[in-house]
């Protein structure tokens, strides 16, 4: 009887859909206390009181559209004009624009797909090392998860039942830092190269703005309408999706109507994806929380650590493993409610422990063996998972370096919300 | 059996466009109906009354939709990490006992969702005013049972397969 959970782990990680197994444990844990096993089903149904969610479909396809559409190349080109004219130029518009792409299509790695496979080749003829590239572009595709709208953030404020609002403001800076330290690297990297600088021209900016001039509006919209309360999340969300079907389809018909279908499919089937995980872990959660689980949590972590700074310590650590086995979503919706309030405990802000654990998780996104960053730059590029791996190693090294800044100063997540928190 | 083949493909083709059509009119009311309130609230002053109980019923109803998608692509996230390791024949079993175990975990949900219904069906339960509840939760079984029968489907077609490999070989 006992044998159930090792069993259940085993075939998970022999590949059995997280969902099943997350219902599994939970209809077995809700069997064992007496419970009628339609409380899974009463859990699960729970998500129709979660308005918020509302905003993961609407985001998540209006960023599928945006893959689709000629949007990345007009963001490169824009970008290219603004900030092209800077040493190691290519390489700091690579990481700006898969970072502000990746925000708004979420984690799903359609950033690498549709970004990276522009820059790539553009790189390459820049004449920037190859592994420098594969490296940079296949790093790149998860940076830009701290900024606002990306689906991890909204995910973690429903689960942690924190403002997304907060949320997004706290992401900022941290983000920043990731872009920073990335840049800097770019630019030591490549001192010796000689590339011609290009010069700032006023002409190209004019028309690459006249270019994007349909998709400059949306983050202003998005951002500033979220930012200054105008609109809810989950309303910026329909506005974005709203406004990007009618440009790309409508107005610049650079996605024809019958692609429509198979688009909203391929994005449907992430968040139905996404979202079944949720429903199952609502009950698996519970049941976890009545059987005391945080708080035997809580004894075992207070037997390791004692300081806050320790405490921090572990949860790097623990966050890294996390992330090399488990997808972002998953562990944002089995882990944060178990870890969240023994981190409260400790005196870590809410807040704090989301931008933490999600710049943490950003990383599994380059470890093997799950790294999801690797296996599809492997894809698109034709490259070994190897030798990815070995091109993203000083990118890993440069983000790790920035999520143990991130981690252990609180200040930079929490002043923008205005967090006094200690 | 032979002669069964086509028919079957056909059913499958289908249901695939079935789930295209039901993922587009969901999809697309939720874009209207919530782009449309805020349009309403701030342009006519008024919102619809039902609407966020209805889109947070859409909601619920394309993570179903979309889990069944999934489904059929067999494209849920997991963790699969051991698999690669297995020679290819064993992974090839081994996916058909994860196969059954998935179909059986989804039945498993699929007859509690149909008592959750039923008893939602006996309280007389109204949503969204004077709908039925019930109706509006049939979601649940419904996307719970296509996706059980979804990898009864695979655990059948990898078995077959696996025995005319074995045939082959």
């Amino acid at each position: 009887m006992m044998a159930l959970g090792p069993l259940l782990a085993l075939l998970a990680l022999l590949g059995a859909p997280l969902f099943v197994i997350i219902a599994a444990s939970a209809m077995w844990g809700f069997t064992q206390e007496g419970i009628d096993l339609q409380a899974v089903v009463i859990e699960f149904y729970g998500m129709a009181e979660m308005p918020i969610l509302l905003a993961i479909p609407l985001f998540t396809f209006a960023g599928y559209l945006l893959g689709e559409s000629g949007a990345p190349r007009r963001l490169v080109k824009l970008t290219q004009a603004l900030l092209g004219w800077m040493p190691a130029g290519l390489a700091i518009v690579s990481l700006a624009t898969c970072a502000f792409f990746t925000a708004f299509t979420g984690a799903s790695g359609v950033t690498i797909i549709a970004i990276g496979a522009l820059l790539f080749p553009a790189l390459q003829q820049a004449g920037y090392p190859e592994k420098f590239n594969l490296g940079l572009v296949t790093s790149a595709g998860s940076l830009g998860l701290l900024f606002a709208p990306s689906l991890p953030l909204i995910l973690y404020g429903v689960i942690a039942e924190i403002s997304i609002e907060d949320l997004f403001l706290a992401g900022l800076l941290p983000g920043f830092l990731m872009l920073l330290i990335l840049s800097a690297y770019s630019v030591w990297k490549n001192r010796a190269l000689r590339v011609p600088l290009a010069d700032f021209s006023w002409r190209e900016v004019r028309s690459s703005v006249r270019e994007a001039i349909w998709e400059i509006p949306l983050p202003i919209v998005v951002l500033g309408g979220i930012y200054s309360g105008y609109f809810a999340i989950s309303e910026a969300a329909a506005v974005t999706a709203l406004y990007v079907l009618i440009v790309d389809v409508l107005i610049l018909r650079e996605i024809p109507l019958r692609k429509l279908p198979e688009i909203m499919r391929e994005s449907m089937m992430l968040v139905g994806g996404i979202l079944v995980i949720l429903g199952m872990s609502l009950a698996s959660t519970n049941y976890m929380i009545d059987a005391g689980v945080p708080q035997k949590l809580l004894e075992y972590v207070s037997s390791l650590v004692t300081s806050p700074l320790s405490f921090l310590m572990l949860l790097l650590a623990f966050l890294l493993v996390l992330g090399a086995i488990l997808d972002i979503f998953s562990a944002i919706v089995l882990v944060v409610p178990l870890i969240l309030p023994v981190a409260m405990q400790f005196g870590v802000h809410p807040v704090h422990l989301g931008i933490v654990f999600l710049a943490t998780m950003q990383l599994g996104y380059l470890t093997p063996p799950v790294g999801l960053n690797l296996f599809i730059a492997s894809y698109r590029f034709d490259r070994s998972i190897v030798e990815l791996y070995i091109a993203t190693l000083p990118f890993f090294l440069c983000l790790l370096l920035s999520v143990a800044i991130i981690a252990f100063w609180p200040w930079l997540s929490l002043v923008l919300i205005n967090g006094s928190f200690s | 059996m032979h002669q069964a083949q086509p028919i079957l493909q056909r059913l499958d083709n289908a249901g695939r466009v079935a789930e295209n059509a039901v993922l587009v009119i969901i999809l697309t009311s939720m874009i209207l109906l919530a782009a449309g309130q805020i349009i309403a609230r701030n342009i006519f002053g008024f919102g619809f009354i039902w609407s966020d109980e209805l889109l947070r019923m859409l909601v619920l109803w394309i993570a179903v939709a979309g889990a069944v998608a999934a489904s059929r692509a067999d494209k849920h996230i997991n963790i699969a990490i051991l698999d690669r390791f297995l020679p290819k024949k064993l992974n090839s079993a081994v996916k058909v006992v994860i196969d059954l175990f998935t179909a059986g975990i989804c039945a498993v949900v699929t007859w509690y969702s149909v008592s959750f219904v039923l008893l939602s069906y006996e309280y007389g339960d109204m949503l969204l005013g004077d709908v039925p509840a019930w109706i509006l939760q049939s979601v649940l079984p419904i996307g719970f049972g296509l996706m059980s029968w979804r990898y009864i489907l695979f655990a059948i077609s990898r078995f077959t397969g696996l025995l005319r490999g074995g045939k082959s070989a």
